[in-house]
């Protein structure tokens, strides 16, 4: 005997009238049996579903999180030194095998997801800043470019700027220049490092209106992977974390 | 003229695009889909910090498997829902063992981790927005069958509507909210 249709396996889950033999079928056929209780089980589903108490978004910094992450991984192909390519969709393999994939231990996953409540990464991370800031590893009178890295838009990978890192007497200077003045709406500018794990991130200072500008960072921050370079759009609005909208991007080559 | 009036058809566009590498579609997913994880992992976990956790790595992994994403299956919710059950998996396992160990020290006698029936949660929201999606009159249709439980013929007469077309509406509606299930299923099942 050939199976019920979509539709009569429908009705026979919801108890509506049938012919006897298709639901004589169903008692006997494992197949179909399962089939009517899928849809049994989704009309519960649905049927306890206006309990829910609305849709709550997330804050707009993780999705920050989720394109620093991202951009970590695809940092050895994303880095085309040339403007030639410049303009041209982004257009990575196809597949997740060019992906690096790294697996996290279950307790540095615990440790990363206390680090990542926001307020709390971006006190520790300025402690850090405080504690280690002149204590790098170089000698003072070493001073020169230590590297740089083409600021691109993170939709189209347009480059329309540079961040170079530059050792000088006293610590680091991270000097951002872009190609032409950014537009800040009726906000303003802010510079950040993120570090490659995605998870945080520090505000490096505000970028003043122009097309360049230098803040004071430390070598201890580039140690513990502090190297994505972001400039960010902000609002007046007393919220000190990201704001999650991201006009241009680079890490920094290690 | 607007061409993307059918969302199913530009939720298949999206899922091809972010087959081929694109990041604005991951973007726009991120904007339509990132309030149904955060929702889904905030009523499986509780809090805040954990629930935005689960989002990041939800977006994450969903870039780093977009060649995973099945766009004949028809919907990258269903499928983002199947990442984020994966995920909330592996948060109560961290936090079952991180207990553990810290019963172990005190007790031989190892708990089973809180399970309470919402494990169903993902599903149940997933139906939430899915019928939100829905057009009209389908949507109403379904809500009328299943959610304030009454007969069909009771549905005809309020909207004035065919027996026929109403039972239609239910058979296709169920049939289609089964097939966004088994996709959830066969993603977290992977």
């Amino acid at each position: 005997m050939s199976h019920p249709t979509d539709d009569e396996l429908v009705d026979i889950a919801l108890g509506e009238p049938v012919d006897g033999d298709r639901s004589a079928h169903v008692e006997q056929c494992a197949v179909c049996a399962a089939s009517v209780e899928q849809l049994r089980r989704t009309a519960r589903l649905a049927s306890g579903s206006e309990s829910y108490a609305g849709w709550q978004a997330p804050d707009d910094a993780v999705w920050a999180r989720v394109t620093a992450q991202i951009d970590a991984d695809d940092q050895p192909r994303a880095e085309v030194p040339d403007i030639e390519t410049a303009g041209t969709a982004y257009a990575p393999g196809p597949g997740p095998a060019d992906a690096t994939v790294t697996p996290i231990s279950a307790g540095a996953r615990v440790t990363r997801r206390r680090a990542a409540a926001w307020g709390a990464a971006l006190v520790a991370a300025s402690l850090v800043v405080g504690l280690l800031a002149g204590r790098a590893i170089w000698s003072p009178d070493e001073s020169g470019s230590v590297s740089q890295v083409a600021l691109k838009t993170l939709d189209t990978r347009q480059r329309e700027g540079e961040a170079s890192v530059v050792r000088t007497g006293d610590g680091l200077d991270l000097t951002v220049v872009t190609d032409r003045p950014l537009d800040a709406g009726d906000g303003y500018l802010e510079v950040w490092l993120i570090n490659a794990d995605g998870k945080r991130m520090v505000s490096v200072g505000v970028l003043r209106p122009g097309e360049t500008d230098t803040f004071p960072i430390s070598q201890a921050l580039i140690d513990q992977g502090y190297v994505v370079v972001d400039i960010s759009k902000e609002q007046f609005d007393d919220k000190p974390a990201h704001s999650g909208d991201s006009l241009l991007r680079g890490r920094l080559p290690a | 003229m607007h061409v993307h009036d059918d969302p199913d058809i530009e939720s298949a566009e999206l899922a091809v695009r972010l087959a081929g590498g694109d990041r604005e579609a991951l973007a726009e997913m991120y904007r339509r889909w990132s309030p149904l994880v955060h929702t889904i992992a905030l009523r499986a976990l509780g809090t805040r910090e954990d629930a935005e956790d689960v989002v990041q790595q939800v977006f994450v992994a969903a870039w780093r498997g977009r060649a995973t994403l099945r766009p004949d299956r028809g919907s990258p919710a269903a499928w983002l829902v199947g990442i984020t059950k994966h995920r909330v998996a592996d948060v109560r396992t961290q936090r079952y063992r991180a207990h553990r160990n810290l019963q172990a020290l005190a007790s031989e006698v190892v708990t089973e981790p809180a399970t309470t029936h919402d494990s169903d949660w993902a599903e149940r929201l997933l139906l939430v927005h899915e019928l939100e999606r829905m057009g009209d009159p389908r949507a109403t249709v379904l809500r009328m069958a299943f959610i304030e439980d009454r007969t069909h013929d009771d549905i005809a007469r309020t909207l004035e509507m065919p027996l026929g077309t109403v039972k239609s509406h239910v058979r296709r509606g169920l049939l289609e909210l089964r097939d966004r299930l088994k996709e959830v299923e066969r993603v977290a099942s992977d």
